[in-house]
């Protein structure tokens, strides 16, 4: 009886933990602290060096959910460094292993500058061939949704215009 | 090469008053937008219905590459997020149009005029509506600030198609008192479509470009009641996509890289923190997404 309640909470459990975006890998990329709760004012559980390896739980604003350690609490989204994309692009294959976890290699990554392997579905040949496609333009325009029937759409996810200035570059 | 042909042909279609000295164009060769004052004076304004005249070409040479997602119910959705973002900014009354292109590659494209594409790859990576609105407010900065029509006029072949139609409709247009709007519209859309071909989707924004949308992005997102970390979530995630996994290659190859997207962010996100708390809008992004 104990173990016909108890297996659906486990598959229930083991479902979150499979859950891989529920469960990546990050490192903190600066000395932060571990909070209580997702607040600057909140407690601090403990205090993480730079280069912590930690795992993310959940995101909320500003705030990221880690578990470091056998702790779980919450750090600032932008402490945190995740695995970078470039030795699994690069062909040469020197990148270190360490890094996949944010350790080891200093330097800025620059996916940009090696990024040009496994393009699909989107190659210069495409632009360049392509013929001008007016009926699939007046389609796509077809969806186009009106401003009040916008603003209705909104309404129902209870979204309401906020007067923000823009910001400037802060530097 | 294909651009300047293009002007070239335009150009011949000039009246006689009003022809250049083609001997010296085809010397210049990509340095034609220098060519004469009467087209160098047509390329600093564009008027709105001529920015989405250019536009319209623009994405009809797109959507000859890459086919529009079959989902209308998320093509209607991303419209409406879409136009209600839009809404808030300085250019409402655009003819805003948002689409979902059938790709698995990682990426979203502005266009001059209001069009904005956002790849089907990206959409099913996003987990709220709030992301979507990161992604969709980032274009829709692009239009803001005329990036993209800055591009275009920086670059001498692209220009010289552009401006080129552009100077000839004008001509058309002073001669007829206004009434040839539609061959204006014919001229400038033919401009975009070469420059689709000519690569227009291809050669990265300046970084400052990127970074200014990025910037006034998060505000628009935070306008229209999103939590503008949204956006932060989105960065975040590209910046785990491995590149010969989602074939997300020309997100990486021109745009400025994640990591150094999020540094220039958390530069300005204090400003907006007191938006944070707005919603995220899970619950209805995943009704729209459909079956994932």
């Amino acid at each position: 009886m104990l173990a016909r309640l108890i297996a659906p909470l486990l598959l229930a459990g083991l479902s979150l933990i499979g859950d891989a975006s529920a469960q990546e890998p990050a490192s903190t990329n600066r000395a932060t602290e571990l909070k209580e709760r997702p607040a600057a004012d909140s407690r601090t559980l403990a205090s993480l060096a730079a280069d912590s390896a930690v795992k993310v739980v959940a995101r909320q604003g500003a705030w990221t959910q880690v578990e470091a350690g056998s702790q779980r609490g919450w750090v600032r989204a932008f402490h945190l460094r995740f695995q970078s994309t470039v030795e699994s692009s690069s062909s040469g294959g020197s990148g270190s292993i360490t890094s996949i976890f944010g350790f080891g290699s200093k330097e800025a990554p620059r996916t940009s500058k090696v990024a040009t392997l496994g393009i699909r579905g989107l190659t210069p040949e495409d632009f360049k061939n392509a013929s001008p496609d007016p009926a699939a333009l007046k389609k796509m325009q077809s969806y186009r949704a009106d401003r009040a029937g916008a603003e209705r759409f909104a309404r129902e996810a209870r979204l309401a215009p906020v007067a923000v200035a823009y910001v400037g570059s802060g530097s | 090469m294909r651009a300047l042909l293009a002007a070239l042909a335009l150009l011949a279609a000039v009246p006689a008053h009003a022809q250049l000295d083609i001997g010296r164009i085809i010397d210049l060769g990509r340095k034609a937008v220098e060519i004469a004052p009467k087209i160098q004076e047509a390329t600093k304004e564009y008027t709105v219905e001529e920015e989405v005249a250019l536009g319209d070409g623009i994405a009809s040479g797109f959507l000859g590459a890459i086919r529009l997602h079959p989902d209308e119910r998320l093509q209607r959705y991303v419209n409406r997020v879409g136009r209600w973002l839009a809404s808030q900014t300085e250019r409402a009354d655009l003819p805003w149009t948002f689409g979902v292109i059938d790709t698995e590659v990682i990426n979203a494209f502005a266009m001059p005029g209001g069009t904005v594409v956002v790849s089907h790859g990206l959409v099913k990576r996003l987990t709220s509506e709030a992301e979507l609105a990161g992604v969709l407010a980032h274009e829709i900065a692009h239009v803001l600030k005329k990036h993209q029509l800055s591009a275009i006029q920086s670059d001498a072949g692209w220009s010289a198609a552009a401006d080129g139609a552009k100077a000839v409709a004008a001509d058309q247009i002073g001669r007829r008192g206004g009434g040839d709007v539609l061959g204006l519209k014919t001229k400038l859309a033919n401009a975009g479509v070469d420059l689709v071909k000519d690569g227009l989707f291809l050669r990265p924004l300046d970084r400052s470009m990127e970074y200014e949308a990025d910037r006034l992005g998060v505000v628009v997102a935070a306008r229209g009641g999103y939590d503008p970390y949204g956006f932060v979530a989105v960065l975040t995630m590209l910046a785990q996509v491995k590149p010969e996994e989602s074939g997300a290659s020309i997100t990486f190859s021109t745009h400025p890289s994640p990591a150094d997207r999020l540094a220039e962010l958390e530069k300005v996100m204090p400003q907006l923190e007191k938006f944070a708390q707005q919603p995220q809008v899970e619950q209805r992004f995943r009704q729209n997404l459909g079956a994932k």
